[in-house]
């Protein structure tokens, strides 16, 4: 499989999106130099690798992975010192509320702006023969990003907003350069969202999704003769079957998003105390095997 | 009383905050739903409830107004007048917000429009700080009824606490910004009256138009012009939202899960809340493990040698998990003020669904610092 330069991780809120962008960008950093972009602006992903995000600079974690933070308002802030090239006064008028308000209710501006952005990266991601890995917000706001084009194009229908709008379109319908993954948990609700957002990926906004993946999928470990047998033992029985039920879940939840054309990849549950790089480095194998190889 | 229940008997509004995904739609069903059975005349206000929720609580895709919820058989306690109700209603922003304009317009042209303004319909419909707005003013119409007794509500996900509670301030001060009506001034005396940022703000704007085609500059205009006769009634009702949030019987919840992303992002909340000169009451802490049973209860039970490795083996997986856990807890306790205090609310191994489940976790709620 050839994957995407630019892979945009989202999913349900509490499904380990960050856990899992952070997982695929120390996968891809054993084979090519690799940015992990921050869009939630939490430092979520950041913290996994005991590092810490301030301001736009990026900050390296090892010889072929960096970190950097995108946030609208920076995206914001740069194109309006392109617009008012007087430093003191495009300052000021970021600091201003009025301000922020009209550009609030402009329909999309900043999230335009951060996509453009993304593209940008993109085209030198592919130039530098790197990947970029975006930590995305959760999937209801991610959809409503990644459809700011399409309706920016329907707002502006002439000029230089129709142009920029066009070409970021065009850059997120390329396969080649551009894919999100989705992830998600085996619960029902989860299993749900990921479809109802592949599908709108897919058919809305004609956006390639490189992989759904299943995170915390524990081993059955018991099969039914053991359950039977635990009887006398109800708490044990108990969280036996809940371990089996969570099994039983992911991996039918995975059939049904394979069904729907996605593929999909386990993720083992991690029964560790605590999430760490080395947890990382583990879950980014599994990853690398069936991302990669 | 058990302290879980006195911390319902206590407050009359219960505000529930939290990122996304933490299960704050389940806990406030559940909190509603236990102040129903303690006797309480409640109503729970939710945004956004996943499908099953919504059918549990009855309610569906256009619920705006309350509507009663059935509760699991209950008698009516002592001391109480009433046995419990429950109302649960969905909120959504932009009926809302049409309704407001309806009610203050001072005219039909003026309310016409406001609602074909295209930087109000962005803002109406999109727009998360409108959301926020809105659900206040919900609020305050449901607690303007004396004979409920209870008021949880359900707010839209934040990526910071604050945003909510901070929501009628902001839209005030939109509405009353008198720099962006003089922004789009033709010129004159009224150019004289603009700070350099606000003409600043005009060039860019202008210039935006010309590239885009939008016509902001009018639109914002037009917008902040026609809700001039109305500015008062906004404020006023603002004013009423805040002294409300603030009010000794309101208690501000804080809903996480366990995970040290979530709680993380709890702390902060907490922070901003304190900052911000907000009593905390609350964090409720989601989907908390069951105990882990002992593993001397193997060694008195004959089982096949295999099924006893594999209940060790799962024993020490799920230990890990709880130690997890506990340390994110613990971190929780040391960074959240002394009065706050911690409840946990269980994981129930299944996707709640009904009110029985949600009653269940409601029953289950338990003060652990």
């Amino acid at each position: 499989m050839t994957l995407a330069r630019v892979l945009f991780v989202t999913g349900k809120g509490g499904t380990g999106k960050s856990t899992i962008a952070a997982a695929l960008a120390t996968a891809l950093a054993r084979r090519r130099p690799t940015i992990l972009a921050d869009l939630d602006g939490r430092g979520a992903a950041a913290a996994l690798f005991g590092a810490r995000l301030s301001g736009p600079d990026p900050v390296a974690i090892s010889q072929t992975l960096s970190l950097i933070a995108l946030s609208r308002e920076g995206e914001l802030e740069a194109f309006i010192e392109r617009i008012v090239p007087v430093r003191a006064i495009s300052r000021r008028m970021l600091k201003s509320r009025t301000f922020a308000y009209v550009t609030a209710a402009l329909p999309g501006l900043e999230a335009f702006l951060l996509l453009e952005r993304l593209s940008i990266m993109g085209s030198d991601a592919a130039l530098e023969d790197r990947y970029l890995v975006v930590d995305a917000p959760a999937s209801g706001s991610a959809l409503e990003l990644l459809s700011v084009p399409s309706g920016l194009s329907g707002v502006a229908p002439t000029g230089l907003l129709n142009r920029l709008a066009h070409s970021v379109g065009t850059f997120l319908s390329d396969s080649s350069r551009f894919a999100t993954i989705l992830t998600l948990t085996p619960e029902e609700l989860a299993i749900r969202e990921a479809l109802e957002t592949a599908t709108a990926i897919r058919d809305r906004l004609g956006i390639a999704t490189a992989a759904a993946i299943m995170n915390r999928t524990p081993s059955a470990l018991f099969d039914d003769t053991d359950l039977a047998s635990l009887k006398p033992l109800p708490a044990h029985a108990a969280m036996a079957a809940r371990r089996v039920a969570s099994y039983g879940r992911s991996a039918l939840g995975a059939a049904r998003l394979r069904e729907a054309g996605v593929p999909t990849i386990a993720l083992p549950m991690l029964f560790t105390p605590a999430v760490g790089r080395d947890q990382l480095a583990e879950l980014g194998r599994t990853l690398e095997a069936e991302l990669l190889d | 009383m058990k302290p879980e229940d006195e911390l319902i008997e206590k407050h009359r509004l219960l505000v529930c905050l939290g990122a996304g995904g933490v299960g704050k739609t389940t806990v406030s069903a559940s909190l509603a739903v236990k102040a129903a059975l303690l006797g309480h005349v409640t109503d729970v206000m939710t945004v956004d409830p996943a499908p099953r929720l919504l059918d549990a609580l009855g309610l569906d895709a256009d619920a705006h107004q309350p509507r009663r919820v059935n509760l699991p058989a209950a008698r009516a306690r002592k001391g109480h007048a009433h046995p419990g109700r429950l109302r649960a209603l969905k909120l959504d922003p932009k009926h809302t917000f049409d309704a407001i304009v309806a009610r203050h317009a001072p005219s039909e042209a003026a309310r016409e429009a406001i609602l074909r303004n295209s930087i109000y319909r962005n803002l109406s419909g999109a727009l998360a700080g409108v959301g926020d707005y809105m659900a206040m003013e919900r609020l305050l119409e449901l607690s303007a009824d004396s004979r409920t007794h209870t008021i949880v509500l359900d707010t839209p996900p934040a990526a910071e606490a604050i945003d909510f509670l901070d929501a009628p301030r902001r839209l005030l001060e939109l509405l009353n910004s008198r720099a962006i009506v003089l922004l789009s001034a033709p010129g004159g005396i009224f150019r004289s009256q603009l700070k350099l940022v606000d003409i600043a703000a005009r060039a860019v704007l202008a210039a935006f138009d010309r590239v885009t085609g939008l016509h902001l500059l009018g639109d914002v205009q037009q917008f902040v012009q026609s809700f001039e006769g109305m500015y008062s009634g906004f404020a006023e009702r603002a004013e009423r939202a805040r002294n409300l949030i603030r009010a000794a019987d309101t208690a501000v919840v804080v809903v996480t899960t366990a995970e040290a992303g979530p709680i993380a992002q709890a702390i902060e909340f907490v922070t901003a809340l304190n900052n911000a000169g907000l009593t905390l009451s609350l964090v409720i802490v989601n989907r908390v493990m069951a105990a882990v049973p002992d593993e001397a209860e193997l060694d008195s039970v004959k089982l096949p040698a295999g099924l006893k490795r594999k209940l060790r083996r799962n024993l020490a997986d799920y230990r890990a998990l709880k130690y997890r856990e506990q340390s994110s807890l613990t971190a929780l306790r040391d960074a959240i003020p002394d009065n706050a205090r911690i409840v946990v609310a269980p994981d129930l191994g299944r996707e709640p669904q009904t009110i029985a489940d949600l009653a269940e976790i409601g029953a289950s709620l338990s003060l652990v610092g």
